[in-house]
């Protein structure tokens, strides 16, 4: 194993200028059992997860996730080890997640992010709730991990990742697509926002003229009747 | 330990209970096994306890042994007295060489001493007045208004006043001359002296007397001021450095118009690269001093829109991370951003790939841009309609023209020709637009 060593101690043992991106995808599915159980109330079967976007090992780099649940749940911090990242439980209600990376090299800060449990599907609530048939609800997140001037075992550790699966590796949602949907509205509110910016700046000259002539006017207004 | 037992006072000769035990004497042994596990070191009468507890703890260590400077101990070296004999005084008479007397006086002093002279004498300066003949006087000094006389007298007093010019004029012999001011005075003794000064080619001092009476008169009016004109001053002076401060705020209300209209021109390129431009842009205000300078400008065109952080840093970081508003984004901004990608119809947290990130953002930051814009207008439009409204109550019967462009859905009605601003100097009296 030969490790680049073009790093000098003021770099603090990173790899300066390189950038590492692992996209992620987080979320939840859920599943209602069609009745609420008599012992605990519970209504729903959920699994909260975190997978790899592209097919590929995560645990190659990370060394664990950490995922703190609602306070009611008995032992509320669960930490998973090895992939699947995920924690399937039974509940009735819907909570924020905290769901936090630790990397294999600890000088990298883990990084955390809040997932909001989603059981019920409700009208016109946000766009990354799906149903899906066979899952049931799904509402899952994209995300980029980026990596900045990684330590030297971490940009390692980052470029030397196996296949996940031999198989096809897909997600409950249409990432690319969405993606390409947003990346158009985007631009369309640009182009909007942009002439309205120029129609803006346009009259706000104009006004800024008039203001002038009418000073001057009033200047001259009362020169006049000083004279007089 | 210590503390405790000092607290709970075991060491203390506890007034035994009288028990049976007591009497009986059975009790002893214990309390003496008891002592002799541990023999605690007796705390002196009157030393701390704090101080006890440093010099021995419960494990009855040996003190601790710092090398500590006592060559001299506490005491101080007394100061050796009576050991020689004491000089002598003697009282003696003198006399002071600053009186012209020769009164003798006595007073202690040391005989070594008798034969210098009284110490305080040379503080009695005598300041050298000069003095005339009568041909120097009749050839250079005669002066309309002072007789020789007067002008003896005169310098006669400066002698013996040595220049107390305010004791001149009070001692001045007002029976035999007019009576003179300190100014008047001080002139003639000045111009005399520099007659004099110029003939012997020494030193001259000027003096105007102009100048002081006017400058005494300053004072003396400065110092008779009421009350009521302090305050009135005092308020006049609140008030001039309001209006200064209304002025300087309109001057930057119009340097931040400016800035924002920058903005918009250089909108589309890179912010860094506008920032070149910027000094070409036409200044609209021609009564806006040439002192604006452009660090200012360059450093306002960085505040506008969003400035978000650029992550340089080395470390891990998600991606969604960035498209978070920096705190310097007000709370009325950020809902503004958020009802503008609402009515929209764009999400407010989009997938955050590397691109949408970017294009996001900008986006953000040329809605901020547009809300400032529009603010800005917003006062431009009631900067107009005040200035429309001093102009008619000024000039009854006439008006100004604001441009329709600039006219709100609000006021449309007062709209009138489009664009066309009436020239009210060119002909006077009569009503233009409406």
């Amino acid at each position: 194993m030969s490790l680049p060593t073009d790093f000098g101690p003021d770099s603090g043992g990173r790899m300066k200028g390189v950038c590492i991106v692992k996209p992620i995808v987080y979320g939840n599915i859920a599943r209602y059992f069609g009745k609420k159980r008599e012992e605990d109330g519970h209504t729903h079967q959920w699994t909260v997860y975190v997978k790899p976007y592209n097919n590929e090992d995560m645990s190659a780099y990370v060394k664990k996730v950490h995922f703190k649940l609602h306070e009611s749940y008995a032992n509320q911090n669960r930490i998973v080890v090895k992939p699947p990242y995920e924690i399937s439980e039974t509940g009735w209600g819907e909570f924020e997640i905290v769901i936090k990376i630790h990397f294999i090299d600890p000088n990298e800060r883990p990084v955390t992010m809040y997932h909001v449990l989603k059981l019920f599907h409700a009208a016109g609530s946000t766009m990354d709730v799906t149903i899906d048939q066979s899952k049931g609800l799904v509402s899952e997140n994209y995300d980029e991990i980026v990596f900045q001037d990684p330590t030297q075992l971490m940009q390692h550790l980052l470029t030397n990742t196996k296949q996940l699966t031999l198989d096809q590796w897909e997600h409950n949602t249409d990432f690319e697509e969405r993606k390409n949907k947003t990346m158009k509205t985007i631009s369309d509110m640009r182009v909007r926002v942009r002439n309205e910016i120029l129609v803006l700046k346009n009259r706000l000259k104009l006004a800024k003229e008039t203001i002038t002539q009418f000073k001057e006017i009033a200047k001259v207004q009362d020169g006049q009747q000083f004279s007089m | 330990m210590a503390d405790v037992r000092d607290i709970m006072e075991l060491d203390q000769p506890v007034t035994p209970e009288l028990t049976k035990e007591a009497i009986l004497g059975a009790d002893k042994n214990k309390k003496r096994l008891f002592n002799a596990g541990q023999k605690v070191s007796k705390r002196p009468e009157g030393m701390h306890r704090e101080v006890f507890a440093l010099l021995y703890n419960d494990n009855k260590d040996a003190p601790p042994l710092f090398p500590s400077d006592t060559s001299n101990g506490y005491k101080q070296t007394k100061i050796k007295l009576g050991m020689r004999k004491p000089r002598k005084w003697e009282w003696m008479s003198f006399t002071n060489p600053a009186r012209s007397d020769n009164t003798l006086f006595y007073h202690w002093r040391r005989p070594s001493d008798e034969t210098k002279e009284y110490p305080f004498a040379k503080f009695n300066k005598k300041i050298d007045i000069p003095i005339y003949t009568d041909a120097e006087y009749n050839q250079h000094l005669t002066t309309e208004g002072w007789s020789r006389q007067e002008t003896d007298h005169m310098m006669d007093l400066a002698r013996r006043f040595d220049m107390r010019f305010i004791i001149i004029a009070d001692r001045y012999d007002t029976e035999k001359f007019p009576k003179r001011t300190v100014e008047e005075i001080k002139d003639r003794y000045y111009k005399v002296c520099g007659i004099l000064a110029k003939l012997t080619n020494k030193k001259m001092y000027t003096y105007d007397a102009d100048h002081e009476k006017r400058r005494k008169e300053q004072l003396k009016r400065l110092y008779e001021r009421t009350p009521e004109q302090i305050e009135e001053e005092q308020f006049l002076i609140g008030e001039l450095k309001k209006i200064e401060a209304r002025k300087k705020e309109r001057e930057r209300k119009t340097q931040d118009l400016q800035k924002l209209i920058s903005q918009a021109d250089n909108q589309g390129e890179t912010p860094r690269k506008a920032d070149k431009k910027l000094p070409k842009k036409k200044i609209t205000n021609p009564s806006r001093p040439s002192r604006v300078d452009t660090s200012h400008i360059l450093q306002a065109v960085e505040t506008a829109g969003i400035k978000f952080p650029d992550y340089k840093n080395s470390g891990v970081s998600l991606r969604s991370q960035r498209m978070k508003l920096p705190a310097s984004v007000g709370q009325k901004k950020t809902k503004g951003i958020e009802q503008m990608l609402q009515d929209m119809g764009m999400e407010l947290n989009p997938t955050p790939s590397e691109e949408i990130c970017q294009s996001f953002n900008e986006l953000r930051s040329d809605m901020v841009l547009l809300m400032e814009l529009k603010s800005a207008l917003g006062t431009c439009e009631f900067e107009l309609q005040s200035l429309r409204h001093q102009y008619e109550a000024l000039n009854p019967g006439k008006t100004l023209t604001i441009p329709a462009q600039l006219l709100t859905a609000g006021n449309e009605q007062e709209a009138v020709k489009i664009g066309e601003i009436i020239d009210v100097v060119g002909s006077p009296g009569t009503p233009s637009g409406i």
